[in-house]
């Protein structure tokens, strides 16, 4: 089979990350290829890169035997290359009809606007969006939108076509219309790319599957061999050996914890009810009564324009508590965060603070309350330096003793952001910039504190160090929301843990019970890895 | 939302333009009635009607970029000068008015594309910054230049069209203005240009080459708006840098524009009737009349962002229930 | 245009009044500087916050007798008085309707302001005629308006207080982090509302300030605002945005490079001669000022 793509050494950095690190990557001719992999492994960057909106940093893209590196974003649709965007982007003042117009006119060079719109008309019919012809585009639901996506590439008459995360979002009866769809691409589109999480798609519609790790690829084989393989599961999971998953159906009772790499913290010890701390000064816990819990989320829904991010989520976390949110990409978990702080708003449900509704409010009030989000990313202020990011952090202390006392606490927990005061919070590596994430929450002597996703990244001797410090800070009476793509770290701290899918709590209880339940690791990995 | 079906979403094309070829019949004809009027109109009326029509089509040519395209400019009066003063030569050695005028608009188009490459690496504010910037070197550059006047500027000397040839000249630009714009949003141009202003980057991935649009748009809108200069010189004896390029087009332009209805056909039009009745309304106060124009600019801007006309089509779609769905 | 080769008297003359002069081209720099990089708001109306510095000033002293430098300790609250609410309740709701909303406010606020100018003080061209401001200045031979000297001063204690401001205080601090990253700011407690209404009132003080010194340095119409906001808009680019310290460096450049381009090629070429360069910086160098890359 020749390759219709062939992509070999491409390099992507994003200042100091490599997103894309000297991929070689085949597409055959005739073949629909999925590629998957945790958060951060370069995915998007790798559609960005192809369809021409990113530029290389490195390497050489070969399209039917043509070089088209330089070429860039209007010359390559011409040539044949389409996509589709992870977050839908229509254009949402022309109407369903127009927004494929523009690709046919000026991608497929179709002739006469008369023959454009029949041909437009053909594909609406094919997507079933006919009947929205002439709506704009705005007013699409999800489905629709991503529907929308798929006829605005193939309005490209392309030859390669890239399906950037087209199931997020998708609830389970609505992931049969996507796979259909996309298998009966084969006849009119040459070779397809699908980037995925959702297994089922990647499943039922892929010949081969790429795995991606860091950048590189890691695996690839047939969607049964990949799903299968434990290396796979290692990247998803954090886990190294994976213990006997592979055999017997849903009937495996439980698995032994796996072996872990590195040195491990100690397991917390129980969390005991917070004592006023001296450097803390806003008592608001001492006035609950000891059943309320600290934080109480209660069927919490959240939308983004069309995307169910999350629906009916219920969450507790109590005073001194370590609560872990775990869960697959695109489950919902970040959105949880950011609900709770005030970020985003709710379509539903309420979010109580120590007994009070606190959803609606602004942020930076929630800040106030005493709720601390150290967020995913770390959100470093690169203007500002170490010591500024901290003293920022802790702007609400009420004079400069009280400051300094927190200060000095938090240099106790990472010495480093003593050493490295005065530069410039962009300079620290990555793990330095997450300790000063974690320090600068810190400061603000929170109540309870929401760490989103602090392990992405990093190597794991360094988010070992993470973990102990957010253990110390634990014993000190802090109560923490601590949001995990890694299950086994998630699992290791938790008093408790939750594990959301598709913005749904699937499962909740103590780390032990999620530890040996058989559904977590198909949450993750689909059932292909049960067979 | 429209009737399920195949069928009926390949008529809706028909269906809309032919409402939009009868009222532009309806326009050109009575534009044609105005034009034969002149005799009974008195020289007041043609007058004032000769700058809501000179509005008009400037309101028209900056709605191109600005209202479909999104790139606001705030370089207007660089082309109207440009028209103003190249009129003023060509008139002055024996050229007839009207081929001066379109002669004009070609040269603020040829200007207009030189400056693009350089204009639209600049993003959103950057690009508006530019514009103005632009401007306002030229009017400076045409103050001290002496070659074209200096601060004195170019004396007509071709004998003065009279009032009523003016205003059915400026029946004629503004009408073909009118009808340039509505011709060109039923091409592919119209597609492009809303693609850039809704999503360029994605506009790219589709293949369209943004630039190009971009730079159509602009050159086109230089055109016209070169025209309306050399016809404002028509009526002038003297034309100066300062009010040939100065800034006060820009800002009556673009206030048009938005008091009338950004990116609609109707909304220059609608704008220029409105803020020339206000201006003559309040013409014993002109500080005071232009002040209450940029208030009502940000009272529309906050409360009524698609302008005159965009209320009077919220007005007109709730009179008629019949066309609710159903 | 007269091409005039000037001699190394009158280049040296140029030169170091350029040098000055930038100082009062910095402050009146200042404040678009500020709203620009906190608000990411090009403040068209900014010129007329400079012309109302020195509309001000103008009635201190015809009205109280008040030496306009003395009068700049009124001029600079009196300004962020009147911007706060200006942002607060016209701004501010606006923001959410794309970058067009509040750039088009701020176009609706020129032209009032413009507008009001003339009503209330006539199109008359006035100036804040003082003594010490036209006499000029021996420096080591060179002869410079000792305005140009007594402008660098207030410049200087200006931006240096201004950077002062932004570098070592809490709520310089707060405004860094909300111009960079307002979610992320938001969180840890910083209301960014009220950062931006500070932002701006302190950006039209400065404004003040300088329309002060334009008012004693030189003349002003209710329309010289519109060349103030593009030699403002130089300044940055020269200077880089987002730094206030650049803002000075930014203004001392294109004091040279008027002041040159005058000596050179005529008085009246100044401004065009600046507009020239700024142009070309914008052209040649985008990203400068937008600090990223294309792609």
């Amino acid at each position: 089979m020749t390759a219709l793509l062939e992509v070999s050494g491409l390099t992507r950095r994003f200042g100091g990350v490599i997103a894309v690190d000297r991929l070689d990557l085949r597409v055959a001719s005739g073949e629909t290829l999925g590629v998957i992999g945790p958060n951060g492994a370069g995915k998007s960057t790798l559609v960005g890169l192809l369809a021409g909106a990113l530029r290389p940093d490195g390497g050489r893209i070969v399209l039917a035997g043509r070089d088209v590196t330089g070429l860039r974003a209007p010359a390559r649709a011409r040539l044949g290359i389409g996509r589709t965007h992870q977050v839908p982007r229509p254009f949402r003042r022309m109407t369903v009809l127009e927004n494929l117009l523009l690709g046919q006119v000026y991608g497929a060079r179709t002739r006469g606007m008369a023959a454009a719109r029949r041909e437009g008309m053909a594909i609406l019919e094919r997507t079933g969006l006919a009947d929205v012809a002439g709506e704009p585009a705005g007013s699409l639901p999800l489905l629709r939108l991503k529907r929308l996506e798929l006829a605005r590439a193939l309005a490209l008459r392309p030859r390669l076509l890239l399906l950037d995360e087209i199931g997020a979002g998708l609830i389970e009866s609505e992931l049969p219309e996507l796979i259909e769809l996309i298998r009966s691409l084969r006849a009119e589109v040459e070779s397809v790319l699908v980037i995925e999480h959702v297994v089922e798609v990647i499943q039922a519609c892929a010949d081969r599957v790429a795995v991606l790790d860091w950048g590189r690829r890691l695996v690839e084989g047939t969607p049964a061999e990949v799903l299968r393989d434990p290396e796979v599961a290692a990247v998803y999971l954090g886990t190294t050996a994976v213990g006997p998953r592979a055999a017997g159906g849903g009937g495996a009772a439980h698995s032994e914890p796996a072996e872990r790499s590195g040195p491990r913290a100690q397991p917390p010890p129980r969390p005991r009810p917070a004592e006023p701390a001296a450097s803390r000064t806003r008592p608001v816990a001492l006035a609950l009564p000891p059943a309320e819990p600290l934080l109480r989320v209660e069927e919490v829904a959240v939308r983004y324009g069309a995307v169910r991010a999350l629906q009916g989520v219920s969450i507790e976390v109590r005073r001194g508590e370590i609560v872990t949110l775990l869960g697959a990409n695109g489950a919902g978990k970040t959105t949880a965060a950011r609900a709770i702080s005030g970020m985003v708003p709710l379509a539903a449900g309420e979010v109580r603070y120590a007994g009070e509704r606190i959803d609606g409010c602004r942020p930076d009030r929630i800040a106030g309350l005493g709720i601390a989000h150290c967020l995913e990313g770390r959100h470093i202020f690169a203007d500002l330096t170490v010591r500024e990011n901290l003293e920022l952090g802790g702007r609400n202390a009420p004079d400069r003793a009280e400051l300094r006392r927190r200060l000095a606490s938090v240099h106790e927990l990472f010495p480093m952001l003593a050493e490295r005061g005065g530069h410039s919070g962009a300079l620290l590596s990555g793990g330095q910039q997450q300790m000063l994430a974690i320090g600068r929450a810190l400061m603000a002597a929170p109540e309870l504190v929401i760490f989103d996703e602090i392990s992405l990244g990093l190597a794991p001797v360094v988010v070992d160090r993470l973990y102990q410090a957010l253990a110390e800070v634990n014993r000190r009476g802090v109560a923490m929301l601590v949001i995990e793509q890694n299950v086994e770290r998630g699992l290791a701290l938790a008093d408790r843990a939750y594990v959301l899918e598709k913005g749904r709590v699937a499962l909740h209880g103590p780390p032990a019970a999620i530890r040996t339940d058989p559904r977590l690791l198909a949450l993750y990995v689909g059932t292909a890895g049960m067979e | 939302m429209s009737r399920a079906g195949h069928g009926a979403a390949l008529e809706a094309p028909p269906r809309r333009s032919a409402a939009r070829t009868g009222s532009a019949v309806a326009l050109l004809a009575g534009a044609l009635l105005l034009a034969l009027a002149t005799p009974v109109t008195g020289e007041y009326t043609q007058q004032v009607g000769f700058r809501m029509l000179e509005y008009a089509a400037l309101g028209q040519a900056w709605n191109l970029l600005g209202g479909y395209g999104g790139l606001v400019s705030l370089g207007s009066a660089a082309f109207i000068g440009i028209g103003a003063y190249t009129t003023a030569e060509l008139t002055n050695h024996g050229l007839p008015l009207l081929p001066g005028m379109i002669v004009s608009g070609a040269f603020a188009a040829l200007f207009a594309a030189l400056v693009s490459p350089a204009l639209f690496r600049l993003r959103g504010l950057y690009f508006t910054i530019g514009t103005l910037a632009l401007a306002e070197a030229l009017r400076l550059f045409m103050v001290n230049y002496n070659g074209l006047g200096g601060n004195i500027g170019i004396f007509l000397t071709s004998a003065a069209p009279t009032t009523a040839g003016l205003y059915r000249l400026a029946l004629g630009v503004a009408a073909a203005a009118t009808g340039l714009v509505a011709l060109l949003l039923r091409t592919r141009l119209s597609l492009a240009l809303r693609a850039v202003r809704d999503d360029e980057d994605v506009a790219r991935q589709l293949g369209l080459v943004s630039f190009r649009t971009k730079l159509l748009a602009f050159t086109l809108a230089a055109f016209l708006m070169g025209v309306v200069g050399g016809l404002q010189a028509g009526k002038l004896s003297q034309i100066e840098p300062y009010g040939s390029f100065g800034l006060q087009w820009t800002v009556d332009v673009v206030t048009v524009v938005l008091i009338g209805g950004l990116g609609t056909i109707g909304g220059p039009l609608l704008g220029a009737v409105f803020t020339v009745a206000l201006a003559e309304w309040l013409n014993a106060y002109p500080s005071l009349h232009l002040a209450i124009t940029g208030a009502i600019v940000i009272v529309v801007v906050r409360f009524a962002p698609r302008g005159l006309w965009g209320l009077l089509a919220d007005g007109w779609a709730r009179l008629r229930p019949e066309r609710a769905p159903p | 245009m007269g091409l005039q080769v000037p001699s190394a008297h009158t280049l040296v003359t140029a030169l170091v009044s350029g040098l000055l002069l930038g100082g009062l081209l910095a402050v009146t720099a200042l404040g678009l500087s500020l709203v620009l990089g906190v608000m990411r708001l090009i403040n068209l109306v900014h010129g007329e916050l400079v012309v109302a510095g020195a509309y001000l000033g103008f009635v201190l002293l015809s009205k109280l007798g008040l030496d306009p430098l003395a009068g700049l300790l009124l001029v600079a609250p009196a300004l962020a008085l009147l911007a706060w609410p200006l942002q607060r309740l016209l701004l501010q709701p606006v923001l959410g309707a794309g970058p067009q909303g509040p750039l088009l406010v701020t176009f609706g606020l020129s032209v009032i302001a413009q507008n009001l100018f003339v009503l209330v003080f006539s199109a008359d061209t006035r100036s804040l005629g003082r003594p010490y401001a036209t006499a000029p200045l021996h420096l080591a031979g060179l002869e410079v308006p000792a305005i140009y000297a007594i402008s660098f001063a207030v410049a200087l204690l200006v931006v240096g207080g201004v950077h002062l401001l932004v570098r070592r205080t809490g709520a310089g601090r707060e405004m860094r982090a909300a111009a960079e990253d307002p979610a992320a700011a938001a969180v840890l407690g910083v209301d960014v509302g009220r950062v931006h209404g500070r932002a701006y009132a302190l950006a039209a003080a400065c404004a003040g300030i300088g329309g002060v010194l334009v008012g004693l340095a030189f003349s002003f119409t209710p329309t010289t605002g519109t060349a103030y906001l593009l030699s403002g808009f130089a300044v940055v680019v020269l200077g880089g945005l987002g730094s206030v310290l650049g803002t000075l460096i930014g203004g001392i450049g294109l004091g040279v490079i008027e002041s040159l381009g005058g000596a050179v090629f005529g008085d009246g070429y100044r401004d065009l001669v600046g507009l020239a360069v700024f142009l070309a910086f914008l052209a040649l160098r985008p990203q400068g000022l937008l600090g990223r890359a294309d792609r």
